[in-house]
């Protein structure tokens, strides 16, 4: 067997001794970064679902041209060619004279209503929609500005303007999120530490022994990170089921709120990377207050 | 193996030249000390409560550092000794303490595997090695013990057992037998004697004169953190019975 294969069960061994030694400050810890990462993990959840609910309003968030109906239709075909070299264009898509008025009878359920004109009243159009990084003021503002330049464009109308509110009620809330996230990270890594420290103080006669056996500096501390590091992994997954049993209770009541304000629902869980992001960012917090910890400490002589 | 080419055969693995200690600015807990012990040789320090005793084996197994002079363990120098040559240097010298030292919470077995456990020792190995290291110290039915249910006696056996596991170069023993009565004494003295004729090279700190005739070793006298007496084997056996 492979000697560094050893140390490490050794260590791991130690590690587990370590927190069933010290079950009640270590369960503290795991707690304490559960809660944590339940607040922040629920933040970013929100976040999340807000953005997708945003991605898919913004998808419709386009912007119509309104072509000089004078115009030929070899203009008009260069024009949806000019419109779709855009960075910021998606796609742009030609409605003819003929399309819109077919549209408008279909929506109004007859031709009744523009029957008794002699003429199509309806201009064409370009519909443009944008890429998804464009779908804000600055982008809007870049593609109306090549819009307006462009000769037979007579007028522009673009998508509903609450959509820039909530994206930026998004960026509020993913503020509030990381900022709270850090101040009560450093909080759970401040505690994870002080466990550490409480359990290098309890050990301190372990620790004069595997000094005096011949222990070297690693085969002290990894036991230590380890037990952090596990603390850190254990609040990690209480916080992942915690999240998740809270969302799955909420969600039909949620979903069929949003569906009754915005016609439509689907609210997503973390995918399986995110869940594991948030597991790791438990035990990052918890290698990270051992580190902490540590890294103060002299050892013994 | 790495450990037979850091000291040459003929040089002897403790040698102190005018080495002093202080703790404190202007008063030494050892003065100007110089000192060669041979391989497998046995050594009894003596001297009263506060000569320094504790100083030199601490000095030794690179515990404390000296404030003067030069020490020479098995070839290393334990003034420039690298946070990393400290371990490697204590995994050849085995030290046992008036107070045992051992871990509570662990068994007798686990105890004496700790020696072997830091250096990453294969776990049917080391449970072999433990095995007939507590069968020589005649504990082997006790390995599934803990320290607290063991009489004084017992407990420093298992501590010798893991100061002798990792089979030292040395072995140090700070008033091992300070705890014990006189039969429980020659029993651990008689074990520490046997690791002498093997090889290893012994200090024992000792306040226990009869110890010094009764073994008739090499006696080194300390007072005041000075060496007041060194006599050679023989010789101290008859001042051992003078005093
Ligand atoms: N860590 C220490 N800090 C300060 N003084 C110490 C320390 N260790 C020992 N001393 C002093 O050094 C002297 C020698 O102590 P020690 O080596 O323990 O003697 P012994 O073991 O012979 O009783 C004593 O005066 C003691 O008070
Ligand atoms: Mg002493």
């Amino acid at each position: 067997m492979n000697r560094a294969l050893i140390l490490i069960g050794i260590a791991l061994a130690n590690a587990a001794r370590g927190i069933r030694r010290a079950s009640t400050t270590s369960l503290l810890a795991v707690l304490t970064i559960a809660v944590v990462l339940v607040l922040v993990g629920s933040a970013w959840l929100l976040v999340g679902n807000m953005a997708s609910l945003l991605d898919e309003f913004g998808a419709e968030l386009g912007m119509t041209a309104y072509l000089d109906p004078a115009l030929s239709e070899a203009s008009q075909r260069e024009l949806v060619a000019r419109v779709s070299q855009e960075d910021d264009v998606a796609t742009a898509t030609l409605v003819t004279k003929e399309e819109a008025l077919l549209r408008f009878e279909k929506i109004a359920g007859s031709g009744d209503l523009l029957s008794g004109l002699e003429e199509n009243p309806l201009p064409p159009a370009l519909e443009i929609r944008l890429v998804p990084a464009a779908r804000t003021e600055a982008g809007v503002e870049r593609v109306e500005a090549v819009l307006a330049d462009l000769p037979g464009v007579t007028e522009l109308a673009h998508g509903q303007e609450w959509i820039e509110g909530y994206a930026r009620a998004i960026a509020l809330v993913r503020g509030i999120a990381l900022g709270l996230g850090t101040v009560l990270g450093l909080a759970a890594l401040l505690i994870v530490a002080n466990t550490i420290r409480l359990a290098i103080y309890a050990r301190r006669d372990e620790l004069d022994i595997l000094a005096l056996v011949g222990a070297s500096r690693t085969f002290v501390r990894v036991p230590f990170l380890l037990e952090g590091t596990i603390q850190g992994l254990l609040g990690g997954l209480l916080a992942l089921f915690l999240v998740f049993a809270t969302f799955s209770l909420l969600q039909s009541q949620l979903e069929y709120g949003l569906e009754l304000v915005l016609g439509r629902a689907g609210l997503a869980f973390f995918t399986k990377g995110q869940s594991i992001a948030l597991v790791a960012a438990g035990a990052g917090l918890g290698l990270l207050g051992s580190i902490t910890a540590l890294v103060g400490w002299k050892g013994t002589s | 193996m790495r450990r037979r080419m850091t000291s040459a055969p003929g040089e002897s693995p403790v040698r102190l030249y005018h080495v002093s200690k202080s703790y404190m600015a202007g008063q030494f807990a050892l003065q100007d000390v110089s000192l060669e012990i041979r391989r497998g040789e046995f050594v009894f320090l003596t001297g009263a409560s506060g000569a320094g005793k504790t100083t030199l084996l601490e000095l030794i197994f690179a515990a404390e550092q000296p404030s003067e002079g030069q020490i020479v363990v098995l070839g290393r120098n334990v003034a420039r000794l690298g946070a990393r040559a400290i371990p490697a240097l204590r995994r050849r010298v085995g030290v046992v303490f008036q107070d045992f030292k051992l871990l509570e919470d662990r068994t007798v077995e686990e105890n004496v595997r700790l020696a072997l456990d830091v250096i990453g020792t294969p776990r049917r190995e080391a449970r072999n090695r433990v095995f007939s290291m507590l069968k020589s110290v005649g504990l082997q039915h006790r390995r599934f013990h803990h320290p607290r249910s063991l009489s004084g006696g017992e407990q420093q056996r298992v501590a010798l057992a893991r100061a002798l596991v990792n089979e030292p170069e040395i072995l140090l023993a700070d008033e091992p037998t300070g705890n014990l009565d006189p039969e429980l004494t020659l029993e651990i003295m008689d074990l520490i004697a046997a690791a002498a004729t093997r090889g290893t090279t012994v200090v024992v700190a000792t306040h226990d004169h009869s110890l010094i005739e009764r073994y008739g070793k090499r006696w080194l006298r300390l007072e005041g953190g000075r060496i007041a007496e060194d006599l050679p084997a023989t010789a101290g056996v008859e001042r051992g019975a003078a005093r």
